[in-house]
């Protein structure tokens, strides 16, 4: 029994190497990996993108691209994040897609390749790409990573029940949403609520823009939203404009239209529980898919808060960054990035997900202008980009998880237990406000 | 009384088994099964395009072989360490004995999940992510098992043993000829309680891997994807394929198992 | 001689592995532990400055913890009674004669046989609030995953269904070391069943249930599985234990000082309870 059990554990540990024997085989390849958070529509669409380098651009060039599944976007940078600290170069991929919640604890990291230096022989490729995109991850006049998967929060609406509640239009301003939502609402006999107006709970992606369009551009934090250095204090709460949005906020609640969904909003938008949510462009294939024929969807332009919230959105979605692992891959990682925000392969990408294409020359492709013509819900976001403040700029903060958490605690707290606006601003302040000093005991030496 | 006693125990086990059932059903539903009204149990047909779609779209045969070797190497490492130790123990006298067996099982009470920042900078340290030695580490000793193991091995008198080396029996033939058929059942109870606890492991092998082809299964398996559409049925699918042969086995080995449980860790 | 003196390090090269273990995965990590959490932590893991008890300060100041805290004795309150409840139950319910009798022993086991991530898959996806079998065959819309009670429920679900096929089989062993006559002779003596569970089963199984008590205290104050695969937290922080918020602090935020911090304050709470524990049964005993 025993020397069984020792021969069976020689035997698979034997599998293993096999496997890894069959890999070195192909040798004269420079691999590079990318880690990506690309799950569902999105994770088919980054592996025919992978696929499609590799038989044809990697082929020639003899490159080849793995791509890495991670989990969520800031599931890819809890496991980048200590390979970062220890300095050490093992383990770490030469790709890898974030978002802008790991801005600020990657963007010193001595194994960061930047994309200037990555396209210093060859600085044609970066005049194609959309200038807001390359805008919103420049820091001290470095571009830091590749944009890839752009996108700006929008307003998706359920159009069949907008009609039935004689409403002709999505609303422009909270306000207006205060008026359509309470109109939207259905009970039961019981006076349960049967379909809500909105389901949102307000938190850090909402609130760049909720906050940071007010009276034309307002930031949230010092140091420009931490885009010029790293932020010591929130600014949301001494200027106003927290108590601004949270007043409107409550309107809003109080009408008894609001529902506060914080998981599966898509699902409860697409069986028809709820008439509006607040998404990414970028979940627009999904909704559509989901939904089906059920009923028609609208996308409009995020709400604003009220007339002179005349700000806009900033660029969200995420961005490829390069690192370097030791193997001079350098010139693989910048062919695959051309590649990748290529013309072509951007317009795959956005009809696929619903991210607006980084590419200028995507915009002028007959197969883009036609699909645009069938499908004009995914015009939307970019035109609401360019009508926007290009000083709007998403945040760079530290602990990025726990700020997230902390907005919507504070905002719930204030719904449920009745706090007023100011009482709800200062609290999440302060709670914030500790988590940007917890970042700096670090740092300090 | 008596039927009421079968009844009530046989709605609570249709209630406890209800999550595997369904996982099996709902592994051939179609889209469409899902959002039916009425709700189905059973699926519109035998649908197998969702078992396609798991194998296509994943790891999983990889996934699953890691999840096995880590197991069962882990389980005979942490079986022999233990055994090794409890036997030391219970038959040899030496200086700080005492001492050092409550070095050893004192730590019962520094739970591995309260030192999982420190291990993991150990790990990464030592070089040991993205290996099954890193996956394993933190599991090799296990206080609890050396702890039972030594007060199973002190029913047998220190004599025994004394007596079998005077005969010119050596330490490794005491042990395998002797000492474990006499304590089959203990160690079969807590092999199998090792290999579902390392098994069934999911934050640390989730921290120390990185690479797709070092993960384990129960990291794969929440990693698919598939759910965020709501699109059930491959995840379901990829579930039953893996449960399947152990639910078999545990069928098949049902009375083995529920006896090995009733001789240790009851009474006394 | 040279044997002589190979037999006298015989035994502690035998408990050697043992030991480096000990020191290596226990005693060292738990002494930098402790270090970290009076010690100002870089990102990159080296200790900065000694600061005392100030982590300990700013920890007990922060919401997030208060909400950890609190979840995590919340859960600890509702699992344990659920789960000895549920179990024990099972456990003599199915102790009878009979092939379903059988049956029902094979159906409590057998969710031990399913691995636990995918024990949580599946409840994730049948408590689903859309399109999940739950509320659709309960026809009640429940936010399983928005609302905070249900999805502290849902956690506490979910520890039965991971925890009772281990429990059980205890439970039912020890049931069965109940010697059949004692029970009939109750019986011809008029006893009922509560009776007999009361006075003659629960004092000779008593041992055990300490025993699953304890281990099921120690498990709900340490859990994080399912809390990152069901709910990572939410909905408000609502299922965000004591072990979850370590890792969203030492490996999310990078901040190995708080998350340290957090480590021994999980240690002290488990440690306590098993004490209470241990000395409350052991004042049990002695008055029997």
């Amino acid at each position: 029994m025993k020397r069984f059990i020792i021969l069976a554990t020689i035997a698979l540990l034997t599998i293993p190497m096999l496997f890894a024997q069959a890999r070195k085989e192909s040798e004269p390849y420079t691999t590079i990996t990318w880690w990506h958070p690309n799950s569902g529509l999105a994770g088919t669409a980054s592996e025919e993108l992978i696929e499609t380098f590799n038989r044809t651009v990697g082929k020639e060039l003899k490159i080849r691209v793995e791509g890495v599944y991670q989990g969520k976007a800031n599931d890819v940078l809890t496991k980048l994040k200590p390979i970062l600290q220890s300095k050490d170069q093992r383990d770490l991929p030469d790709l890898a897609q974030l978002d802008g919640s790991a801005v600020l604890d990657i963007r010193d990291a001595a194994q960061l390749i930047t994309i200037d230096e990555l396209a210093k022989d060859d600085p044609g490729h970066l005049s194609r790409i959309v200038e807001a995109t390359l805008n919103s991850i420049t820091y001290r006049d470095r571009i830091l990573a590749m944009p890839f998967n752009a996108s700006t929060i929008l307003l998706y609406y359920n159009k069949d029940a907008f009609a039935k509640a004689g409403i002709d239009r999505p609303p422009r301003t909270l306000d207006d949403v205060k008026t359509a939502a309470a109109k939207l609402r259905q009970t039961d006999d019981k006076g349960r609520t049967t379909f809500w107006g909105i389901a949102n709970v307000p938190t850090t992606y909402e609130l760049m823009v909720w906050l940071g369009h007010q009276n034309g551009l307002t930031y949230l934090t010092d140091y420009e939203n931490g885009h010029t250095g790293a932020p010591t204090k929130v600014l949301f709460d001494e200027n106003g404009t927290m108590v601004n949005f949270l007043t409107r906020w409550q309107a809003i609640y109080d009408t008894g239209s609001l529902a506060n969904l914080t998981s599966d909003l898509n699902g409860a938008f697409a069986s028809g529980q709820v008439a509006m949510i607040l998404a990414s462009t970028s979940n627009l294939s999904t909704i559509a898919s989901m939904v089906g024929d059920r009923f028609e969807v609208g996308v409009a332009n995020m709400p604003m808060v009220d007339e002179n919230a005349t700000g806009g959105v900033n660029v969200g979605g995420g961005a490829i960054w390069a690192f370097d692992t030791g193997k001079n891959n350098q010139r693989a990682i910048w062919e695959f990035l051309k590649f990748a925000t290529g013309a072509e392969e951007q317009l795959k990408w956005h009809i696929a997900t619903g991210y607006f294409p980084v590419n200028v020359d995507t915009y002028e492709l007959p197969e883009f202008k036609a699909h645009l013509q069938e499908n004009p819900l995914f015009g939307v976001a970019s035109r609401q980009l360019m009508d926007s403040n290009p000083k709007l700029q998403g945040l760079w903060v530290p602990s990025a998880y726990q700020i997230y958490y902390a907005f919507q605690s504070g905002i719930l707290k204030m719904l449920e237990e009745k706090q007023t606006p100011q009482e709800a601003s200062r609290a999440i302040a302060d709670e914030i406000n500790g988590y940007l000093q917890e970042y700096h005991l670090m740092k300090a030496r | 009384m008596r039927t009421l006693r079968a009844t009530l125990s046989t709605l609570l086990s249709l209630l406890v088994v209800f999550p595997i059932a369904y996982a099996i059903s709902a592994s051939f539903f179609r889209y469409a099964d899902f959002t039916a009204l009425p709700p189905r149990l059973f699926p519109s047909g035998l649908n197998l395009g969702n078992y396609v779609r798991a194998f296509s779209e994943s790891f999983l045969a990889r996934f699953l072989f890691n999840s096995l070797l880590t197991a069962i190497i882990g389980t005979f490492l942490r079986m022999t360490i233990s055994i090794m130790a409890a036997y030391t123990f219970s038959f040899f006298s030496f200086k700080g004995r005492n001492a050092l067996f409550i070095l050893i099982v004192a730590t019962m009470l520094l739970p591995s999940d309260a030192l999982i920042i420190a291990n993991f900078m150990t790990i990464r340290a030592l070089r040991l992510t993205d290996t099954y030695l890193g996956i394993i580490a933190t599991s090799l000793l296990a206080p609890t098992h050396i702890f039972m193991l030594r007060q199973y091995f002190r029913m047998m008198s220190v004599e025994y043993r004394e007596a079998a080396v005077i005969e010119g029996c050596t330490d490794t033939r005491f042990l395998t000829t002797l000492l474990m058929p006499m304590s089959k059942a203990v160690v079969l109870t807590l092999a199998i309680h090792s290999f579902s606890t390392i098994f069934n492991d999911y934050l640390w092998p989730l921290l120390v891997t990185n690479r797709t082809s070092m993960r384990t299964i129960q990291v794969g398996l929440t990693m698919m994807g598939f759910s965020e559409q709501l699109d059930y049925g491959p995840q379901f699918a990829a579930i039953t394929f893996l449960m399947t042969p152990i639910l078999v086995a545990f069928i098949a080995l049902h009375r083995p198992i529920i006896e090995s449980v009733s001789i240790r860790f009851t009474g006394r | 001689m040279n044997s002589n003196r190979s037999i006298r390090f015989k035994p502690y090269i035998m408990i050697l592995p043992a030991l480096l273990l000990v020191a290596l995965f226990s005693y060292i990590p738990f002494v930098l532990t402790f270090l970290n959490s009076v010690h100002s932590v870089s990102l990159g893991g080296e200790r900065l400055a000694f600061v005392g008890f100030s982590n300990y300060r700013r920890l007990f100041s922060n919401p997030s913890f208060h909400a950890s805290l609190s979840n995590t004795l919340r859960f600890t309150l509702f699992f344990v009674p659920t789960n000895i409840i549920v179990t024990l139950s099972a456990a003599l319910l199915s102790n009878r004669k009979g092939w379903l009798a059988n049956l029902n022993r094979i159906f409590f086991f057998l969710p031990m046989a399913v691995g636990m991530s995918s024990m949580l898959m599946i409840l994730k996806m049948m408590f689903n609030p859309t399109i999940g079998i739950i509320n659709r065959l309960i026809g009640i819309n429940i936010q399983w995953f928005n609302d905070p009670d249900a999805a502290m429920a849902l956690l506490v679900v979910a520890g039965v269904f991971l925890g009772i096929g281990f429990d059980f089989l205890l439970f039912s062993a020890a049931l069965r070391n109940v010697p059949n006559d004692l029970k009939e002779v109750a019986l011809i003596n008029g006893a009922n069943g509560f009776q007999i569970f009361r006075h003659l089963e629960l004092p000779l199984i008593a041992p055990t249930l300490v025993f699953i008590v304890v281990t099921n205290i120690k498990n709900a104050m340490l859990i994080s599985a399912p809390v990152l695969i069901l709910t990572e937290g939410g909905p408000f922080r609502s299922t965000q234990t004591l072990v979850y918020q370590m890792y969203l602090e030492g490996f999310k935020s990078g901040n190995y000082a708080l998350g340290s911090a957090i480590a021994i304050v999980v240690f002290l709470l488990t440690f306590t309870a098993l004490l209470i524990l241990l000395h409350l049964e052991r004042r049990r005993i002695y008055y029997q």
